[in-house]
């Protein structure tokens, strides 16, 4: 999953490892049209956006921040994309794979993709085109050098695993990199003479517009992995710097509608319009406004806030609208939308290997008295009640591939029951309670989130004790280091999930999730191993129909629940603010921001 | 001793009686109404503080109650002061009050027992280097002079990485800040003081080195340390409220200030009550603890002149003037100790 706003959510990989069968594409192939009452577009001035910290990358083949993917959107493209909604209720229609570099979507009909589902033939589009001196189109090779970036060891891509586990010879060629640069120095140089000298098996270009995929194992999910962000073709420039140091980042090459113009670390990026784009070689982009420009520096959501509300900026960057404005913008603010959510976040994942209280978490008695306990309503005010959160009863949420509305732990109102939950901590042998240790971020509401959910859990005996985690610590140097999870330095924690794309994703949740994985950088941060789930996650992703593949979702669903693996605490939608003057805004709901290729201001000055 | 000053207006036509210097320093703080209005609000507070789970008790919310119904706005905000909530309520429904008081029992502890394990180490310490001078002195003094250099939150975040946060770790922390100074001013002093005729004589008649300094000389040191003692526990007070405020203190949900300030940042623009409160409570035992401890210094050196004395005006007024004893050795040590208690 990419990682999102910093205050509000995560950062975690998606290690995958297995692939699955063919399944029907859903791609359409429209052009988002402009919303309605936004008037004829305007062209001109410059998009503002505030907000506290700096991009993760710039380098499209590792950047894994979300508000990252929101102004590369400007500067680097994928042979597929996604449209950006203009309405909360056509969320969903943002989920959709649909042409960018890629002259179409590839079927079985239009021959795109071969019979067994094993091969993937994608035209490239003519005209597209790297701003270079003079520009030069973009071609497949441009592509194939992407990939082969993917596994670089310097700025890889942040989940290597959806390409290892579907791309014929990927595994093989990312092996053959990490154990090459084992101990060479991995200059420049020796990086570009490395790629340019391994194949990987499965990604060729068969012509200058044409690349050709072939897959270990059909995999219905191809054209959202093929429309990541780590996808992004790459200019035979790129070849003379490290991948994403200080030098590529002054040197970033665009074929998008902008191009980077100056970028200062921790400070500020400034994109302004490239010469070399044109729009009759782009479905998805526009080049209204003349230049965007995100200022760093700003850590306070409020006074983000009150700088658009005051017109001085258009977008918050990488903060979330703040939660005690909610109630007042949602009375009547034109310029604030909630846009539906399709995650789990928050959710209380259980370290099951903990030793702490007689390894009450290894027990299921336990874990389901916690499922009980907890008033998922109380949480929700945290992140501004019941428009802005709702309770979440499943494994997998609403707008993920399994989805089906039950309730395996049902409490009255969702406000929790702790007689219930007395009742089973007796019968797990614990009938005067326990201690355990709940480790949070110190940051955000994330404090108020431990304190809510620790305070049902004292209702029903069971006393945690806190263990602040840094906000930057918190997913890869401490949940996802299954060593602390071993030494018992943690048995209860509250981590949110986002998955890299919607719709058909059991690649990017339930896999990550649950899937038996106890290795660093796991996403199953409490190593739940279950052989029935591995065995279904396994046949889900082999099956080609993906009707049966949800029903086959689904039943991971219900088995992770039965062993209470985890506590679904909300589905999150997000808040979302512009200013007065930014018009057309779409929304991308998979980067949970808008669109800046399409949106246009209103007067256009500044 | 310093305390030589004899005030004309102390002196009565009544009886003329003999009186310690301590009786001298009562004498002249219970004229000094800023500084009695700050003790009892000192004391006051530390009623409160003391009687917090009593008042709790009789309210009926408990410090970590959450009251979901009543103390929750639908959307998540917080309620405003009202009968049942006298402060208002914070972001999980919970009495703002009760946790203000829970907060000032943290705060309180903290700065009083930070501040006196200061002051024991730095007593000890600033002896030892004062008395034995030399290598000892030499380095202990370097010592002082790198613990008063060291960047103190990156300290802080430093400790509690490796201990985790805690309320020891937090006021060892504070300590660890704060006994420098102390030394300091007690390690001039005892250079001074020991060069003294009775300390000399103590010696000439065979005393040994623990006898002269801890009972010879510590309690010539008593009235710096005093005051620069009650100065720092505001200051220790702030200290913990910066820490808990950044995360690094008190684990929630323990209230301390720095907690509720922390916690309040993101509402001050839809509930003035959540932020306003533990930062006027805040402020006003600071205040408090600055104004006492002003207070006493007057009182026990009466030298130093306050900048809004209420005592220097009426001495201006009445146009008295005092001949001051003034010993150089003792002037040099009370600049140096105002000016470290500035920094503090």
């Amino acid at each position: 999953m990419a990682s999102l706003r910093h205050l509000s959510i995560t950062v975690a990989v998606a290690a995958s490892l297995l692939a699955g069968a063919c399944a029907t594409q859903t791609g359409t192939n429209t052009s988002p049209s402009p919303s309605q009452n936004a008037g004829a577009p305007v062209s001109g001035g410059t998009l503002r956006l505030v907000g506290g910290g700096d991009v993760d990358h710039l380098d499209p083949t590792s950047a894994y921040y979300t508000v990252t993917s929101g102004i590369m959107r400007g500067y680097a493209r994928q042979l597929f994309g996604l449209n950006g909604v203009s309405k909360e209720a056509d969320t969903t229609k943002g989920f959709a794979v649909v042409p960018d570099v890629a002259t179409e979507v590839p079927t079985a009909a239009n021959g795109g993709i071969s019979a067994d589902g094993l091969t993937y033939t994608v035209k490239l589009r003519d005209g597209v085109q790297w701003d270079t001196q003079p520009p030069r189109q973009v071609t497949a090779g441009d592509f194939v050098r992407g990939f082969k970036r993917i596994c670089n060891p310097v700025a890889g891509a942040g989940a290597p695993g959806y390409y290892t586990s579907t791309i014929k010879g990927m595994a093989a060629y990312c092996a053959d990199y990490a154990k090459a640069f084992e101990k060479a120095k991995p200059t420049a140089a020796a990086l570009a003479a490395f790629q340019n000298s391994h194949e990987i098996a499965g990604v060729k270009a068969q012509d200058d517009r044409t690349i050709v995929f072939t897959l270990v194992q059909p995999a219905g999910d191809f054209l959202n992995i093929l429309s990541l962000n780590f996808s992004s073709a790459a200019p035979a420039e790129y070849d003379q710097y490290v991948p994403d140091d200080a030098t590529f980042r002054q040197h970033v090459i665009s074929d998008g509608p902008y191009r980077i113009t100056q970028y200062v670390a921790t400070k500020s990026i400034r994109l302004e319009k490239n010469p070399a784009w044109n729009q009759a070689a782009d479905p998805i982009r526009h080049q209204y406004v003349n230049a965007v420009d995100v200022k760093m520096g700003v850590t306070e959501p409020d006074a983000v806030q009150q700088q658009i509300e005051a017109g001085s900026a258009d977008l918050a960057w990488d903060l979330p609208v703040p939660t005690a404005q909610i109630p007042r913008l949602k009375s009547g603010d034109p310029d604030f939308k909630i846009f539906p959510g399709a995650v789990t976040n928050p959710y209380i994942v259980f370290n099951l290997q903990s030793k702490n209280a007689g390894g009450a978490m290894g027990k299921l008695k336990v874990r389901q008295a916690i499922e009980y306990a907890v008033n998922k309503v109380a949480i929700a005010k945290i992140y501004g009640g019941a428009d802005v959160a709702t309770a979440l009863h499943t494994a997998i949420p609403p707008g993920n591939i399994g989805y089906q509305e039950y309730n395996p732990y049902p409490t009255s109102g969702d406000q929790g029951d702790p007689a219930k939950c007395r009742q089973l901590l007796a019968e797990a042998g614990y009938p005067d309670g326990l201690t355990l240790v709940g480790a949070f971020r110190n940051a955000g509401n994330h404090p108020a989130n431990f304190q809510s959910y620790s305070a049902d859990l004292q209702k029903c005996g069971i006393t945690v004790k806190g263990l602040p985690v840094r906000q930057g610590d918190y997913y890869g140097a401490f949940l996802q280091n299954p060593s602390i999870a071993k030494a018992s330095k943690w048995d209860i924690s509250a981590p949110g999930w986002v998955p890299d794309w919607y719709g058909n994703n059991g690649r990017a949740v339930s896999q990550p999730l649950f899937q038996t994985n106890c290795n660093p950088g796991t996403s199953n941060y409490g190593c739940y191993s279950n052989p029935k789930v591995d065995d279904l996650i396994k046949q889900a992703l082999a099956e080609p129909d993906q009707a049966k593949a949800a029903a086959l979702w689904h039943r991971v669903d219900q088995t992770v629940m039965g062993d209470a693996v985890i506590v679904p605490l909300n589905n999150q939608n997000t808040p979302i603010y512009k200013s007065k003057r930014v018009q057309n805004a779409l929304y991308l709901p998979a980067f949970q921001l808008y669109d800046i290729t399409n949106l246009w201001l209103n007067p256009n000055s500044p | 001793m310093t305390l030589t000053e004899i005030r004309p207006d102390a002196v009565t036509d009544r009886t003329i009686s003999g009186r310690s210097p301590w009786q001298l320093a009562w004498a002249r703080i219970r004229t000094d109404k800023v500084a009695l209005v700050s003790g009892l609000v000192v004391v006051l507070l530390c009623a409160l503080a003391l009687a917090a789970p009593l008042i709790a008790a009789w309210n009926g919310h408990g410090p970590d109650d959450q009251f979901r119904d009543t103390g929750i706005t639908a959307q998540g905000l917080p309620v405003a002061p009202n009968g049942t909530f006298w402060f208002g309520t914070d972001r999980l429904g919970r009495d703002l009050f009760i946790r203000v008081l829970y907060g000032a029992r943290v705060s309180l502890l903290v700065g009083v027992v930070a501040t006196g394990l200061a002051a024991l180490v730095g007593v000890i310490v600033g002896l030892l280097a004062g008395y034995y001078g030399g290598v000892i002195d030499t380095v202990l003094s370097r010592l002082m002079d790198v613990v008063l250099s060291f960047p103190y939150l990156i300290f802080a975040i430093a400790v509690v990485s490796i201990a985790g946060p805690s309320l020891t770790a937090t006021i060892g922390v504070i300590a660890f800040y704060s006994w420098a100074a102390i030394a300091r001013v007690v390690r001039g002093q005892t250079l001074s003081l020991k060069e003294r005729e009775y300390v000399e004589a103590a010696r000439s008649i065979g005393c040994g080195d623990l006898r002269i300094m801890f009972v010879d000389i510590l309690p010539n040191l008593l009235a710096p340390v005093i005051v620069l003692t009650t100065l720092l526990v505001p200051a220790a007070i702030v200290f913990e409220s910066t820490l808990s405020y950044l995360g690094l203190g008190i684990v929630p949900p323990t209230p301390s200030w720095g907690n509720l300030l922390s916690e309040a940042q993101g509402f001050y623009r839809v509930a003035y009550w959540y932020l306003g409160f533990p930062a006027a409570t805040l402020l006003i035992t600071t205040l408090a603890f600055n104004l006492v401890g002003d207070g006493i210094r007057d009182a026990i050196d009466p030298r130093m002149e306050r900048l809004f004395s209420l005592r220097r005006r009426r001495r201006r007024r009445s146009g008295g003037h005092h001949s001051r004893a003034r010993h150089s050795e003792a002037r040099r040590s009370e600049a140096r100790h105002s000016e470290r208690s500035k920094e503090a």
